[in-house]
């Protein structure tokens, strides 16, 4: 389902990267710093162009096409550094994300911050919440246009437990609901954890996949990691 | 205060309608000249007060209406209501024009783009003499046409204010301020950022079009420099910086405090009026960046469309 080369000038920071997705799943992607995760978000996100292979959701080659076109194909992702809009509400943060009647949009951005515990904080501007809170309306936006497969870079990087344990919970009712869930994170207990398979990138290159038992106890994965 | 400001709406509208023919004929044309500083500030915060795409040569588009209209009247003899109209639809085909490869530049590049581009027009107008003058300018039929393009100028100024009205109050807007807070975040949530930014660049052009239509028929005569001078889009995007950017009245405030204020410095001392407008754009920056408005704003939590 995605496989992707990219490199910048010199550098090869996905080399042919395949990874095959299953509907209804929830995956990790692990490595070392610059092993080239989050450029595998951006490749598939479509916001860095792939320079080789391809991106296939559902049969369909999505490579190519403009961010938001990926977006609109079903694609939702949040990012490693929060990216929300800081000077509009939390409210107008999900609801901008919509295309569909007023009414409903609301209702369902509503709902989506209710599902977070944020309805409270509809009307305030996003800029003025705090790190965890802005990941939650960050989350929620991403829902926002009900995507079919979900990308999470680093769901958990400061994210308190109780907050965070909210988010798994969260993440497990969407692949329940059938989504496909790809998330990057450095946290090797929310990964074990959380994940059903596990893909482990290195120098652009994927070393090793499986589930997450059999990962921890690859020799590759161990010496990519600690060295040897 | 939510009953009252429709009441002083209609009555500033009044007084405004009937001024004309109780004041002054200085006093006619600086409330004209008011009325052009709104259009153009309120027009420039469109595109760069909701998207973040600061535009440096804003004026382009008002010496495009201009010469448009000027043409038209003088070679061809359009009347002056129907060459206005041609000046903003030209300024819009300008913009539609330039849009696709100066809108795919971010940050300060766009805004150097534009710079040229102001400069670009004003070049082609001093070269192609046979249809525009050159730099000996342009000269329309003599014709007192001053009470009527103040009513013109003024309906260009209200609609100018409407349509921001509008579209700061609509998903639209927000989503032309989702490309200024993070556009990448804003296309990753499938916002064509491209088209929203074409579409507010092309609105944002038909106003100074229209104002500068209006200005050439008003003074009667045209020179590329005199309507392509980049102080013009400096003093529009202070005004707005002034008032507040991103909002609805932020414009308006800013044009007519700032003209007010120029017009009584200006005739006591006319040297220190550069040196008033250079001092006010370092205050802003630096005590409040979001202007007047936008500090209300913030502060007492008033609506996105004030």
């Amino acid at each position: 389902m995605i496989d992707v080369h990219k490199h910048f000038g010199g550098v090869r920071a996905l080399n042919g990267v395949s990874l095959a997705l299953e509907r209804g799943r929830i995956y990790g992607l692990i490595g070392p710093n610059g092993s080239g995760k989050t450029t595998l978000f951006n490749c598939v996100t479509g916001i860095e162009g792939a320079e080789g292979g391809r991106v296939l959701l559902d049969g369909e080659r999505i490579d190519g096409l403009r961010p938001w076109q990926i977006a609109r194909r079903g694609v939702g992702r949040t990012f490693q550094v929060i990216r929300v809009f800081p000077e509009l509400t939390a409210l107008e943060n999900l609801l901008v994300v919509t295309t569909g009647p007023h009414e409903a949009a609301r209702t369902r951005a509503r709902e989506l911050l209710g599902f977070v515990k944020l309805e409270a904080l509809a009307d305030e501007y996003a800029g003025n919440l705090s790190y965890g809170q802005q990941k939650l309306v960050e989350f929620v936006r991403m829902l926002m246009r009900d995507p079919a497969l979900i990308l999470l870079d680093e769901p958990a990087a400061g994210v308190n437990r109780t907050l965070l344990n909210d988010l798994l919970d969260a993440v497990r009712r969407l692949r329940d609901e059938g989504k496909t869930v790809l998330l990057v994170e450095h946290d090797m207990k929310v990964v074990m954890g959380l994940c059903e398979h596990v893909f482990v990138l290195d120098h652009g290159e994927k070393i090793a996949e499986g589930p997450p038992g059999v990962i921890q106890s690859d020799e590759r994965v161990i010496e990519a990691y600690f060295g040897r | 205060m939510r009953r009252l400001a429709p009441a002083a709406l209609a009555a500033a509208i009044l007084a405004l309608a009937v001024y004309p023919i109780l004041g002054t004929g200085y006093g006619t044309r600086s409330v004209l000249q008011v009325f052009m500083w709104i259009a153009l500030a309120g027009s420039w915060n469109i595109i760069s007060g909701l998207t973040g795409y600061v535009s440096f040569g804003h004026v382009a588009f008002f010496g495009a209406g201009a010469y448009t209209a000027g043409i038209l009247i003088a070679s061809v003899g359009w009347s002056w209501p129907a060459a206005a109209l041609a000046g903003g639809g030209a300024a819009a085909l300008l913009a539609l024009g330039i849009g696709g490869p100066c809108l795919r530049l971010k940050g300060p590049y766009f805004a150097i783009a534009m710079l040229g581009l102001n400069e670009v027009l004003r070049a082609l107008v001093s070269y192609f003499e046979r249809l525009t003058g050159g730099g000996n300018g342009l000269s329309l039929p003599t014709l007192d046409a001053t009470v009527p393009v103040y009513y013109a100028m003024g309906l260009t100024a209200a609609a100018v204010t409407l349509g921001a009205r509008l579209i700061i109050g609509s998903r639209f807007g927000l989503r032309l301020m989702t490309i200024r807070e993070d556009e990448v975040a804003a296309e990753a949530m499938g916002i064509p950022t491209f088209r929203h930014k074409l579409v507010a660049f092309l609105l944002s052009a038909i106003g100074p079009g229209i104002a500068g239509a209006l200005t050439a028929r008003d003074q009667g005569y045209i020179e590329p420099l005199s309507v392509f001078p980049l102080a013009t889009t400096i003093t529009m995007i202070v005004m707005t910086l002034f008032g507040g950017k991103g909002t609805v009245w932020g414009p308006v405030l800013g044009a007519v405090v700032l003209f007010v204020a120029q017009e009584l410095v200006w005739a006591r001392y006319p040297y220190v009026h550069p040196l008033l407008f250079g001092a006010i754009i370092v205050g802003v920056v630096l005590a409040m960046p979001r202007g007047v408005l936008g500090l209300l704003q913030t502060k007492y939590r008033l609506p996105r469309t004030i």
